[in-house]
């Protein structure tokens, strides 16, 4: 085909095409873009924090800030204040003004297909392979649903499509042999880096298109170093041209992200409590800004504690009683999150009641902690914990401080000498029971109602138990000179860093529970079940299109094959001393479709966490282009086994064939995305009866 | 072919050499040394050189020895490399005369075996029989109870017999080790450099002499490996009758633990890898295309045989009901001899319009569904309402309330018709429960603890506008035809709420205080859920039309039994997969210990804290380890936040010992610990490999070859066998979710042994070959020995903590803690 036409008309049938696919983008996306005018499903948790940013209060999530602040940004600019509560799927928007927030992200979820449209043709530079696997993602019901939303994952989708056209973007210079240091060349590689930073920035599931571009450059740098004409300090450039591009710059920008979203947040909000005393005297609002306090600990003053695990509380005590059934009858210890007079604890030595000025509390002595409103001691005895029966249970006992010798305890300064003084926030101090040698400490577990949903503390008798550090944060004690506790407030790398552990925390902590029924991975390829976005009147359900997931799932099979039958081929060619002819860039780039797509399924598999459909999409834009690539590839093979008028007949015939079913198959299951009202799905009369093809669908 | 030859024929020399050095002097340790100067002469000029005229030469020297002296001297290596590692590991065998860890799990099922009661183990069953059938040989009769670690062991138990088992599969582990070496390796020294590392390796000697089963699983592992590697090298029969051997050993190797299964896909690797170098050659297409068939045929079929003849002969062993028996299904349960078999034999098999029945839940936790006199709470704690109707939930124990009565929703009259009348597939009934009478319902009220799902209760008829909607379908999962009866035990069925659709299930979430902490009920519209699958379990005919009088019957029933239920051997093997296979995935989320909830942090946390023992905590430093014994002997049973447990990235390092045992009476312990000398120089040997990897790589892609095309197949092999080996066994680890020991990585550390010896084989090749260094060969070769030594002293100096037999002083015990990480243990002074 390409001998007949001349260079120009091929690419104003580019350009033509390239045209048509924009378009069409366009009217997808935005048809009825703003309805529902409700809050639909996410858009809660993100419109939730696209307001804390515009109001600059702290909050938590386990999400880096990138597409968040985005959201924000959006926002901001076209007139959203913050002050819509998002409070649950379903609530009326009522005059809010969400219309630029969603619309933001419906344009990077648009620009998503017209840069895949690029990607493909980058890697093939086949039209007609460009066209179907773009056609596909395009008539995607669940991945047009997806991304029209006040939602990461648009963003995340987005970013991800740049690094990928980027990646393969930089291949093609590469192979064009363009010089290391050139600048057309350095400035994709800044693009791939720019869009890295950017990817991982908005979830973490970003790592894997990371891997994907690292593997990528490995094999960039392979070839490179292969071509035996180009000596060994030429790959030596490229190989330091992407370190810079592709390592220390993404990091860079991924930091001064942080850095822009600690700096936004600036006010105290319902987050502080899973941060360390250190981060919250950062935050304006909190009681530790602005405070001051003594810099070391002395005997007599009046204390609290906060344990050092991520999310953990302040050492706590109240007026009521373990009840029966759970250890001696004395008075709960529990940790508390919030700040509180309870929290108060008062330090004295093992021995007396008080002690005549000023004496310091060093690491290794002997001390009782007194509850300051209740007057007992912190006390341990060999009793089972309530909720942990391998460890002891933790008590408040005696009476205004007189109690026995179970309340003797041995502060340590964890890491720490002998001797040393105890530092207000500084100091990570153990509690080692005196009597029993077990560490105080908290297991995190809730206690049921009778101990208010506190958290348990126990005593630990095997003392390598990380949860078993303890601050001190209010240091009340007025013989000793204060100093502010700027002094205390971490740095900014101190932050980064904490934010990361709780982030991490916080991952890790999204556990399906026991009963609950839970996405897994397996159901994804398959389109096995949905979710709804919207279930009011106007119903939304997000599921893919079947013909093209169905498609795509028999076509990975295909390529697998494929992939073995060729290899074994070649090996046996190989063998003979033939030579294989046909082109196999088709195949090759088939293969790394292949591989992105494993690198974005494959993983969830090892994964504990609570697991949602919406994490298959990254792992379907590889699988549609792959479709895609492999239809054209099928379909030349067999044109070239058939003679060459019929051989062109059956390419466009089948080619046709292609694109209208995935045409006409969007066009039945656009209501999906568009809304459905009416009966469900899985009674008769309802207009989308017919479109109920597993019943496992519940639209 | 040529190369292969000249293989065969370099080696023979070198053997002579060394072994004529041998009868001079037993100690081969000396004999190695004087090898490594004179014997190696020989390979390496071949291989400098690979002209024919020396390989000539050298097949005139091979021609003119008989080849009897050949075999008789090279087994001479393999048996004092025997001999040595059966006396290291059988001295004193029965000594600790105390249950040492884990023996108190292989013990206790041992005992087991020995009285054929079925127990449930999540792991497969080969080990256990191997130590079984040493203990029923040495006459052990059952009659001891492995109640704690560290409680001593009666006079009846033949403590050496059933210790006996995994001591000879650790010193066969060495010669199997050298015969592997001498398959991978340049030289016979390494192989015999890679022997002596094993045999004086303190974490194999220790996980050798008890009752555990690492070693036997090693040892299955190994000679498979071996047996692969030489079916690869030969042609014809011989190729076969090794893969055989191979398939054979592999299938052991993942029936004693499943671990071995890394070791299987090895095996699969290393066949796979073979095949595809041979599609270069120039043979026929369909030989190739035979040869690969049988080869997978083989790898396939016989393992899987091995494993369902391991798993038959189990369940043969085991007809008796036991304590584990709740873990399966009703079916199974009826099989066993005893247990509810005495309780179901001779009940009526067709349920029937007026069955009297109990439901329970087939698959998960075991519980039955349950009604009692009390209401569902008006108001939930949340501010839902509820219907305020007779709770129904999944109760885990037997209890008279579980009872339920089939009625045909026409029929007024509870007694069972002569001939009965039988309930069928997609009929439609009600379930009335025993003691109330009330009838099982559903209705648009939101669940109390799952409100995504309908409430499901027995109905009052409080005369409000709410009407029952008691009619259940009743669809038999597991049916021959469309109308097949519903059978107790058999069936599974799932009832269907006639009005909603939706399907009676059991959400796996427990009520409050109010439901008494049982189980949460609900009628659910996802029909295919495995919860939704109940079965009947104890089933009779109703006789009493009169309700007190049926009160009275179902609480004073007892049933004659007559005949068992039979369950054919491939039902009970399949279930017993599927319970062994979800089994893991239960634990952490509380289903057998449902005291101790997951505890993540515990698994995630960074290397752990410890006090120093010269700073501050010198008061309480007894004490502590004396607690330290407590948590040992009382808590090692416990599944999460074990106090030995160890995470793998800890591993390589050796950054915890496990505590094995404490004696009672004295500061005598055995611990698990590996010999550090080794430990780290083995660590060290995986970075070395990887990092020559990646430059010959590169350096290969610039078209300078190092390596001549032998030297290079070695090392390429080597890197197969061994580092992906190693992988195999250790990088799986990482995303397994459950309390990992140290001992989880023996099976990854023996190839990382072995990987030492080909890097240290391989050094020496490079130094040797190159002119211009070739003078430091013998700085090199006193350098290992000077190393070995060293090797041998630490043994020395821990093998007190593996045979547990010498009393040591605090002093000594500081002395051996060389990491601050390693908790040893001490009686608290008097």
């Amino acid at each position: 085909m390409a001998k007949e036409k001349n260079a120009s008309s091929s690419s104003k049938i580019w350009w033509i095409t390239f045209g048509l696919v924009c378009g069409a983008t366009f009217l997808t996306r935005f048809y009825k873009v703003l309805e529902p005018d409700h809050v639909c499903w996410d858009e809660t948790h993100f419109g939730k924090m696209a307001s804390s940013y515009i109001n600059r209060t702290f909050f938590f999530d386990v999400h880096p800030p990138l597409g968040k602040m985005l959201i924000a940004l959006s926002g901001k600019l076209t007139g959203y204040d913050g002050t819509f509560h998002f409070e649950k799927p379903g609530s009326k928007f009522e005059g809010a003004r969400y219309e630029g927030m969603r619309i933001f992200c419906t344009t990077l979820g648009a620009l998503i297909i017209p840069l895949t449209f690029l990607t493909i043709w980058e890697m093939t530079k086949n039209l007609d392979a460009t066209v179907i696997g773009t056609l596909l993602l395009l008539c995607d019901v669940g991945f047009l649903t997806l991304n029209r939303y006040i939602l990461l994952d648009p963003i995340l989708l987005f970013f991800m499509s740049c690094t990928i056209y980027g990646v393969f973007k930089v291949r093609s210079l590469t192979d064009e042999g363009l010089a290391p240091f050139s600048a057309r060349m350095l400035a994709w590689q800044l693009w791939l880096g720019a869009a890295l930073a950017c990817t991982i920035s908005v979830k973490f599931v970003g790592l894997f298109v990371v891997l994907f571009a690292g593997l990528r450059t490995l094999a960039d740098l392979w070839n490179v170093l292969g071509d035996l004409t180009k000596p060994v300090s030429y790959t030596v450039k490229h190989l330091i041209g992407r370190s810079i591009t592709l390592i220390i710059w993404p990091i860079l920008l991924y930091v001064f992200f942080f850095w822009i979203h600690l700096t936004v947040l600036s006010k105290s909000g319902n987050g502080d409590g899973f941060y360390s005393s250190g981060f919250q005297a950062r935050l304006e609002g909190n009681s530790l800004n602005n405070a001051s306090a003594p810099r070391v600990l002395a005997y007599g003053a009046a204390v609290t504690l906060k344990n050092h695990r991520t999310g953990g509380g302040y050492l706590h005590s109240h007026h009521h009683l373990y009840p029966a059934g759970a250890g001696a009858k004395q008075q709960q210890i529990t940790t508390y999150t919030h700040k509180d007079e309870n929290n108060k604890w008062i330090v004295k030595p093992y021995d007396r009641e008080q002690v005549a000025g000023v004496v310091l509390v060093r690491s290794g002595d002997l001390v009782r902690l007194t509850h300051a409103a209740t007057g007992r001691n912190l006390h341990s005895h060999r009793e089972r914990a309530p909720m942990t029966g391998k460890f002891m249970q933790v008590t408040g006992y005696g009476e205004d401080g007189v109690g026995d010798a179970n309340d003797v305890w041995k502060i340590i300064v964890s890491g720490g000498k002998d001797g040393d003084e105890i530092q207000t926030v500084r100091s990570k101090l153990v509690f080692i029971h005196y009597l029993q040698s077990c560490a105080l400490t908290t297991t995190g577990k809730q206690l049921p109602k009778w101990g208010f949903e506190q958290q348990e503390v126990a005593c630990n008798p095997n003392l390598r138990d990380n949860n078993a550090l303890w601050n001190v944060e209010d240091n009340v004690f007025d013989q000793l000179p204060k100093m502010s506790f700027e002094v205390y407030a971490s740095s900014f790398l101190e932050r980064l860093v904490e934010s990361h552990a709780v982030m991490l925390h916080g991952n890790a902590g999204l556990k399906p529970k026991e009963g609950e029924v839970t996405s897994q991975p397996w159901q994804w390829p398959i389109n096995y079940r949905g979710q709804f976005f919207s279930a009011n009147s106007h119903r939304i359900y997000l599921l893919g299109n079947p013909v093209v997931w169905w498609g795509n799932l028999a076509f990975l099979a295909i390529f697998f094959v494929l992939f073995i039958v060729n290899s074994i081929r070649e090996k046996r060619a190989q063998a003979f001393g033939r030579i294989v002819e046909g082109d196999s860039s088709l195949l090759n780039a088939a293969g790394w479709n292949f591989v992105g797509w494993a690198l974005h399924y494959v993983p969830f598999w090892a994964m504990g966490r609570v697991l949602y459909f919406h994490h298959y999409f990254p792992a379907l834009v590889f699988s549609s282009m792959l479709t895609g690539i492999i239809t054209v590839y099928l379909l030349q093979s067999i044109k070239s086994y058939l003679s060459r008028e019929l051989g062109r007949a059956v390419y466009q015939g089948a080619t046709g064939l292609v694109v209208s079913t995935t045409v006409y198959s969007f066009h039945l299951f656009a209501p999906l995305a568009y809304g459905m009202s009416g009966p469900l799905a899985n009674e008769p009369n309802s207009t989308v009866a017919g479109l109920r093809w597993l019943d496992t669908w519940e639209f | 072919m040529d190369t292969k030859k000249s293989l065969k024929n370099r080696k023979t020399p070198k053997v002579l050499n060394e072994v004529s050095e041998l009868s001079e002097s037993d100690k081969f340790f000396k004999s190695s040394e004087n090898k490594r100067e004179v014997g190696d002469g020989a390979p390496a000029e071949n291989e400098v050189e690979t002209s024919k005229t020396v390989i000539k030469t050298i097949e005139d020297v091979d021609k003119a020895i008989p080849s009897l002296y050949l075999h008789l001297k090279l087994d001479l290596v393999f048996i004092i490399l025997l001999l040595a590692a059966l006396g290291t590991r059988i001295y004193n065998l029965e000594d600790p005369r105390y249950i040492v860890f884990d023996e108190l799990h292989y013990g206790r099922y041992v005992t087991l075996y020995t009285k054929g009661v079925f127990f449930f183990d999540a792991h497969p069953p080969l080990g256990k029989q191997l130590l079984y059938l040493a203990g029923h040989l040495a006459g052990y009769n059952g009659n001891f109870t492995f109640d704690r670690i560290g409680s001593a062991y009666s006079e009846s138990v033949p403590v050496r017999a059933l210790r006996i088992v995994p001591a000879i599969s650790g010193s066969l582990l060495v010669g199997i080790t050298y015969q592997l070496m001498l398959e991978i390796s340049t030289y016979q020294s390494t192989a015999i450099l890679a022997a002596v590392l094993v045999l004086f390796e303190n974490s194999f000697l220790a996980q050798s002499r008890f009752m555990l089963l690492e070693s036997i699983q090693i040892l299955f592992g190994l000679w498979g490996i071996l047996c692969v590697i030489k079916s690869t090298r030969r042609t014809g029969y011989a190729a076969v009758l090794w893969l055989c051997f191979g398939a054979f050993s592999l299938g052991c190797c993942f029936s004693v633990k499943y671990s071995g299964i890394y070791t299987y896909y090895l095996a699969i690797f290393l066949v796979g890898r073979q095949m595809w170098r041979r599609m270069s050659n120039t043979e026929s297409g369909l030989r190739l295309a035979v040869s690969t068939i049988w080869r997978l045929v083989v790898l396939i079929g016989i393992p899987l045989a091995v494993y369902i003849g391991v798993f038959y002969v189990h369940l043969a062993m085991l007809p008796k009901a036991g304590p584990h028996d709740s873990v399966m299904t009703s079916a199974f349960q009826a099989s066993l001899k005893g247990g509810l078999a005495s309780i179901t034999k001779g009940q009526p098999l067709h349920v029937s319009h007026g069955s009297q029945i109990t439901l329970r839940h087939s698959h998960g936790r075991t519980c039955w569904l349950h009604s009692h006199a009390h209401v569902y709470p008006v108001r939930y704690a949340d501010g839902r309402g509820s219907s305020h109707q007779q709770q129904v939930t999944c109760y885990s124990f037997k209890d008279v309330n579980n009872w339920w009565i089939v009625k045909r929703p026409e029929q007024p009259s509870l007694a069972v018709a002569t001939p009965p009348d039988a309930v069928r597939h997609g009929e439609v009934v009600q379930l009335l429960h025993g003691i109330t009478s009330r009838a099982l319902n559903s209705h648009d009220v939101a669940a109390p603890v799952s409100p995504q799902a309908q409430e499901v209760s027995c109905y009052i008829d409080y005369n409000v506008s709410m009407s029952a909607q008691n009619l259940w379908r009743v669809e038999i999962v597991n049916r021959a035809s469309e109308d097949s009866t519903w059978d107790s035990i058999r069936s599974l069925v799932r009832l269907v709420h006639v009005d909603s659709g939706s399907a009676l299930r059991f959400s796996g979430r427990q009520l409050p205080a109010w439901g008494f902490h049982q189980h949460e009920v609900v009628a659910d519209k996802a029909l295919t859920h495995q919860d939704t699958i109940w079965n009947v379990e104890e089933h009779r005919y109703t006789k009493a039309e009169d309700r007190k009088e049926r009160e009275r019957e179902l609480v004073s029933a007892e049933m004659i039994p007559t005949a068992a239920t039979q369950l054919t051997f491939w039902a009970k093997f399949m279930e017993l997969q599927y319970k062994m296979l979800t089994h893991a995935a239960d634990a952490p989320q509380g289903h057998m210990f449902a005291s101790e909830p997951l505890e993540w942090p515990l698994l995630v946390r960074s290397i752990a804290y410890w006090l120093s023992p010269n700073s501050n905590v010198s008061v309480t430093h007894h004490k502590f380890m004396q607690l330290q014994h407590k948590m040992l002997t009382h808590a090692t049973d416990a599944p999460q936040g074990h106090m030995f447990a160890s995470e793998p990235l800890e591993w390589p390092l050796l950054v915890r010992s496990i505590a094995y045992w404490l004696s009672p009476n004295s500061n005598a312990q055995v611990h698990l610990i590996g010999n550090m000398i080794t430990w780290y120089a083995g660590t060290l040997s995986v970075l070395l490999y990887g990092g020559v990897l990646v430059v010959y790589a590169i350096r290969q892609r610039r078209a300078f070859s190092d390596l001549t095309p032998l030297a290079a197949q070695k090392f390429y092999d080597a890197g197969c066998i061994l580092f992906l080996g190693y992988w195999l066994h250790y990088l799986p680890y990482f995303f397994i979710d459950r309390t990992l020991f140290l001992h989880h990585y023996l099976p990854a550390y023996i190839f990382k042994i072995l990987l030492l010896a080909y890097v240290i084989d391989h050094i020496y090749y490079n130094i040797y070959v190159r002119e211009s260094i070739k003078s430091l060969t013998h700085i090199f070769v006193l350098c290992i020995y000077i190393w070995l030594v060293y090797v041998i002293i630490t043994f020395q100096k821990f093998s007190v903590l593996s045979y547990g037999n010498t009393d040591l002083a605090e002093t000594d015990l500081l002395n051996l803690r060389w990491k601050d990480t390693w908790d040893f243990i001490l009686h608290k002074k008097k």
